[in-house]
């Protein structure tokens, strides 16, 4: 595993930052990361999961890894495109809570970040800075009915703080078992209060999961596609 | 022809003990929260890894998992208990074919 050198490296010396090549490979890892999960932040004892996600305001790549059920450590990369800024840190997701019923599963999550921020927009040319974020997450989830929950704070005084929160329903048009191929039908809202642009937006999505791979395809009320990959290893 | 030792030959190799002794021991483990693919792929990586394990089979609709031994090896029940567990989720029954 050569990545958790490149990271360190990132974290040290970050002039690299700076650097064309740097925001091309990272342009590219966050776009072409099929080998490496919008589901469960928490994996089973030794799982790593990869989520990667692209919407309407950021392309994101988070690669975590499991030393317990009960929380997960990894990396986190976040590139948004309309403030043209960067976040590159470490994450921490804690399970606070999990009802496991019969029929059902319901969990309730706080993640948080520490890490730094890079902006290279106009008026905060190359300036970078350390930044931390905290949010819960809430899911609940039978074979035929999805609802989740999440909210972030995200504090980064010069370059950009935000408050957003996201809430998706879904239904299965039909139950499979283990190995066949589930699709959900899933709506999402997007509330970010402090947004120039649309500050609701509405996204319905089609959920494509089999075994350890889950796929997420939408497009928005702001004319944007979502395209979220997830896979568990 | 020594017709005793051939039937004695035929009952040997058709004995219930040899059968018995390709009979598989199975496990069936009921468990609360296994509601999609992620948690099957959980509970599989996480028993593939025991040397007991030959191969398993897991249900969602009936929330079942079912667990094929190897000869000669055996899995407690408190480490069936524990691997759950340690995958996220709880086991409400565990029965066995032996």
């Amino acid at each position: 595993m050569s990545q958790p050198i490149v990271i360190h490296s990132i974290l040290i010396n970050y002039d690299y930052l700076n650097n064309m090549w740097f925001k091309v490979v990272i342009y590219l890892l966050i776009f072409f990361s099929y080998n490496s999960t919008p589901a469960r932040p928490i994996s089973y004892v030794g799982g790593w999961t990869l989520m990667q996600k692209n919407d309407y305001n950021q392309n994101s790549f988070h690669l975590h890894y499991s030393p317990s059920v009960n929380y997960s450590i990894g990396y986190r990369a976040e590139y948004w495109r309309t403030d043209h800024w960067q976040f590159h840190g470490a994450q921490l997701n804690y399970l606070l809570k999990r009802i496991n019923k019969p029929k059902s599963q319901t969990n309730l999550y706080l993640r948080n970040g520490l890490g730094l921020s890079y902006s290279d927009n106009m008026e905060l040319e190359n300036k970078t800075e350390p930044s931390i974020f905290s949010g819960i997450a809430f899911d609940w989830e039978n074979r035929r009915f999805y609802t989740s929950y999440e909210n972030r704070v995200h504090f980064s005084p010069k370059i950009h703080s935000f408050y957003n929160q996201k809430a998706k329903i879904g239904l299965a048009p039909y139950v499979g078992e283990y190995g066949d191929l589930h699709t959900w039908l899933l709506f999402q809202i997007e509330h970010m209060p402090k947004s120039d642009a649309k500050k609701l937006i509405l996204t319905p999505l089609i959920r494509l999961f089999k075994g350890d791979i889950l796929g997420e395809f939408g497009y928005s009320n702001s004319g944007d596609f979502i395209l979220n990959f997830i896979k568990r290893f | 022809m020594n017709i005793p030792l051939i039937l004695s030959l035929i009952f040997f190799i058709n004995s219930p003990s040899k059968i018995l002794s390709e009979e598989k021991k199975s496990i069936f483990i009921s468990v609360n929260g296994l509601v999609c693919d992620f948690c099957a792929v959980s509970i599989e990586k996480t028993f593939n890894k025991k040397q007991a394990v030959e191969s398993l089979n897991i249900n969602l609709d009936k929330m079942l998992i079912t667990i094929h031994l190897k000869d000669g090896f055996d899995l407690e029940n408190d480490m069936i208990i524990d691997l759950i567990n340690k995958s996220g989720y709880n086991v409400i029954d565990i029965n066995r074919n032996k």
